[in-house]
């Protein structure tokens, strides 16, 4: 692993902000597998909060409207299907239930979460249901602190202006998986949180623990390894070892949904970057396109003089679509410039292979990817890479090893 | 850029590493030049000049690339080439060096990055093959050329002063090889800037250290300190030919130490270090696959492992006999000329295709 100069001190004491609702939104119909099918017809007018797509099966998700408005259709964007939806700005709620979070049963719980779309807001999107249906084999339960991502602060922004209410949603989840021990993992660069959550302590049983500032220290696996010193492999299910990690910005939805009665249609995110103006946190409508975030904070979408991306620099995708949306997995938004690569000859420096993560070899992957050796892949165990770019990161001709891990990795799918 | 990370470090880029390596050699030219003045740059400049007068027409002509002779390269083959010389060196012969390490020991293998073997000591076993000078004594034969002859910081007085000043100034041996404290210096420089890791060096002096420990006799042995230390942290170190993984670095630099040890046992006076470090570079891409590292959560099947690096070792001990066997007979430029039908079939028939991959 590796330090990456962090630049998160530039937002990270921005209290969070609202951003106001866009005009068009457009809701991503795919999940973490699968798509969703519609509920509404286009058309159609909905109401704030009204489920508009769900998947069923093991994998459930759903998705719901974060303003009223007129469903218009589906549309293409980046590969992917999007529902988009016009605000007429009236605000009509959608009636749900009310509830009383502390009278549920842990089947109510989970069947909540389920309902009311929760994902795990990290990136991965795994929906949230499934993951603490676990019937207490859970010994560690770890709230996921590191953002190790540079420039991105949104969970920090949370964890120092909402602790009681995370709180809360912990105390919630903790009743289904009873955790002998709760942790909130933060990195050592924000010790300053330390003396906000120490008080816990004593009164709710939550320790807090200081991780390095090392890239990538939000992985899970190096998250967990950190935390319980357990090195679990890649592809393995926590739960089955009796761990359970959540991120910060999951919990923020928990609570928004069992508290606020509120399905999970908004999250908060970091705008940031070095061309990027107004830059703090805020909190944004899921579905809310980056053209129209660039426009509240007065830029302009302008593919030719900057790279917009969505997540963090390290792990996030650059965008080319103005219409490109925030999903519960988006953490931030940064506009940077232009970037230019090298055009250099890999010089054997071994940089990449001591970033790695994962301690792969990740110069190795580049010829036979060429060559799409499959078996060559597999034996420089290239299913192993969990995508965190340090390897490209560090790299100093530039070569496209990324690319190559891509490529590699789509080469294996295809058998 | 359309794939992540979107960001990258500053000052990371090759001519940023090759830089700090130019500089981590700059004390050792200054060193060279007060021994030997004007002969000294002589040498130098030779070798670095032609470095890059080869390095910018060839690349051009095989490597399609004309902006290659930027990256630095060429001017660290060209130093360290120059440094393992005698300071008597014709000229014609540090040119024909030059050009060979370039040439056979970078281009043909497709560029920066991408030799197996470090140039600048196959170089420097060209100029051995073509002209049987090198390997005369005579060639050592350099005190009508010496500019300052020592260097009294600390006086004579005591045997701790004149080992200390031994240390800092000395005025036999090879131009790179004057003072252990510069060689040292800059080692150091790219230890901390994480140019090289100790891995190596630290693999390699332990070793070599340890064989003469171990030989009681080792006070009759000839070698130069300098010599191995510089060995040790700038040529057995060069990146494309030494292996990556942590484990496999001190395994290849353990070998080196044993190889020239073995070496210097059997009598072989100035090749040594540049025979081991070859022959060790020939193994590079067995050691990375024998030492490949423990992927995150996976276990080592130690056993097999135990095997592979039996067999390893059991092969480079062949290669030290072998190489032994041909210096004894003298004919160790018979492989220098099998290397050079080697290296023209594989850039004509393999390399040439792969020319603009970046590995
Ligand atoms: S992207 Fe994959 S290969 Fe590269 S550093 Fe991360 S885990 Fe290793
Ligand atoms: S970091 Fe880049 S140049 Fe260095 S070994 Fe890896 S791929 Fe090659």
């Amino acid at each position: 692993m590796m330090h990456i100069t962090s630049l998160k001190s530039k937002t990270k004491h921005i209290p969070i902000a609202t951003l106001a609702d866009p005009p068009e939104l457009y809701l991503p119909l795919y999940g973490y597998k699968g798509t969703m099918d519609l509920l509404v017809q286009p058309g159609e007018t909905v109401k704030k909060y009204q489920p508009v797509a769900a998947s069923e099966g093991v994998f459930a998700a759903c998705v719901h409207a974060p303003v009223s408005g007129t469903i218009e259709g589906i549309e293409d964007i980046n590969g992917q299907p999007h529902l988009k939806l016009i605000n007429n700005f009236k605000d009509n709620e959608y009636e749900l239930p009310s509830l009383n979070p502390d009278g549920l049963t842990n089947a109510q719980i989970l069947s909540i979460l389920k309902e009311y779309g929760i994902e795990g807001s990290g990136g991965a999107r795994f929906p949230t249901h499934l993951k603490y249906d676990v019937e207490g084999r859970i010994s560690t339960l770890i709230i996921n602190g590191a953002e190790c991502e540079p420039y991105l602060s949104a969970d920090y922004a949370l964890l120092k202006n909402e602790l009681p209410a995370l709180v809360k949603a912990i105390q919630l989840l903790q009743k289904v998986v009873r955790a002998q021990w709760v942790v909130i993992a933060i990195e050592k660069q924000h010790r300053e949180l330390k003396k906000l959550l120490s008080p816990l302590l004593p009164v709710h049983a939550i320790e807090t623990h200081l991780l390095p500032n090392e890239y990538p220290q939000g992985g899970e696996l190096q998250l967990i390894k950190s935390v319980t010193g357990k090195e679990l492999p890649k592809g393995s299910i926590p739960a089955q070892h009796g761990i359970m990690v959540s991120n910060v910005g999951t919990l923020w939805a928990v609570y928004n949904a069992f508290y606020g009665n509120k399905p999970y249609t908004d999250r908060v995110i970091t705008l940031s970057g070095e061309k990027a103006r107004h830059i703090g946190n805020y909190s944004v409508k899921v579905g809310t396109p980056v053209w129209f975030i660039m426009q509240e904070l007065g830029m302009d979408w302008n593919p030719e003089q900057q790279t917009v991306i969505l997540g963090g620099p390290m792990m996030g995708r650059a965008v080319h679509d103005a219409r490109s949306p925030i999903n519960k997995g988006t953490g931030g938004v940064l506009i940077m410039p232009q970037a230019k690569a090298n055009d250099n000859n890999c010089i054997q420096c071994g940089y990449c292979a001591d970033a790695c993560p994962q301690r792969l070899m990740p110069m190795e992957f580049v010829r036979p990817e060429a060559r799409a050796d499959k078996e060559r892949l597999l034996q420089l165990n290239l299913t192993d890479c969990i995508e965190c770019g340090a390897c490209a990161y560090i790299c100093p001709s530039d070569v496209p090893l990324m690319k190559s891990i891509f490529t590699g990795k789509q080469t294996l799918q295809a058998s | 850029m359309n794939v992540n990370p979107y960001i990258k470090p500053r000052f990371n880029t090759t001519t940023a590493v090759m830089a700090d390596v130019i500089l981590a050699l700059l004390p050792l030219v200054a060193v060279a030049y007060i021994a030997y003045g004007l002969q000294a740059l002589l040498v130098i400049g030779t070798a670095v000049g032609t470095a890059l007068v080869t390095d910018f027409v060839f690349s051009a002509v095989y490597v399609k690339k004309t902006t290659a002779v930027l990256d630095g390269s060429a001017v660290i083959t060209g130093l360290l080439l120059a440094f393992t010389l005698s300071p008597a060196t014709p000229w014609y012969v540090v040119a024909f060096g030059a050009f060979a390490a370039i040439l056979f020991g970078k281009l043909l293998w497709g560029g920066l990055g991408k030799n197996r073997f470090n140039p600048a000591l196959m170089g420097r076993e060209f100029m051995a093959a073509f002209f049987p000078v090198m390997s005369s004594a005579a060639i050592w034969v350099t005190k009508s050329f010496i500019n300052v002859k020592e260097i009294g910081f600390l006086g004579t007085n005591s045997y701790l002063a004149t080992y200390t000043s031994g240390l800092l100034y000395k005025t036999t041996g090879a131009l790179g090889e004057y003072s252990v404290a510069a060689i040292a210096l800059g080692g150091l420089y790219l230890l901390i800037r994480r140019r090289i890791s100790w891995h190596i060096p630290f693999a390699l002096l332990a070793v070599f250290s340890t064989g003469f420990w171990l030989v009681n006799d080792g006070d009759d042995l000839k070698y130069s300190a300098a010599g191995v230390l510089l060995g040790a942290l700038f040529m057995a170190t060069d990146m494309p030919s030494s292996p990556n993984s942590p484990n496999g670095k001190l395994y290849y630099g353990g070998m080196i130490g044993l190889s020239a040890f073995a070496f210097i046992l059997a009598g072989v006076r100035f090749e040594y270090m540049s025979f081991s470090i070859l022959l060790l570079n020939g193994f590079t891409p067995k050691i990375n696959e024998v030492f490949m590292p423990r992927a995150w959560g996976h276990k080592h099947d130690f056993k097999a492992l135990a095997e592979k690096v039996f067999l390893l070792t059991l092969s480079i001990a062949g290669g030290v006999l072998a190489l032994l066997s041909l210096h004894y007979y003298g004919l160790t430029s018979y492989v220098v000329y099998l290397y050079i039908v080697y290296i023209i079939f594989k850039f004509n028939f393999s390399f040439s295709d792969k020319i603009s991959n970046p590995i």
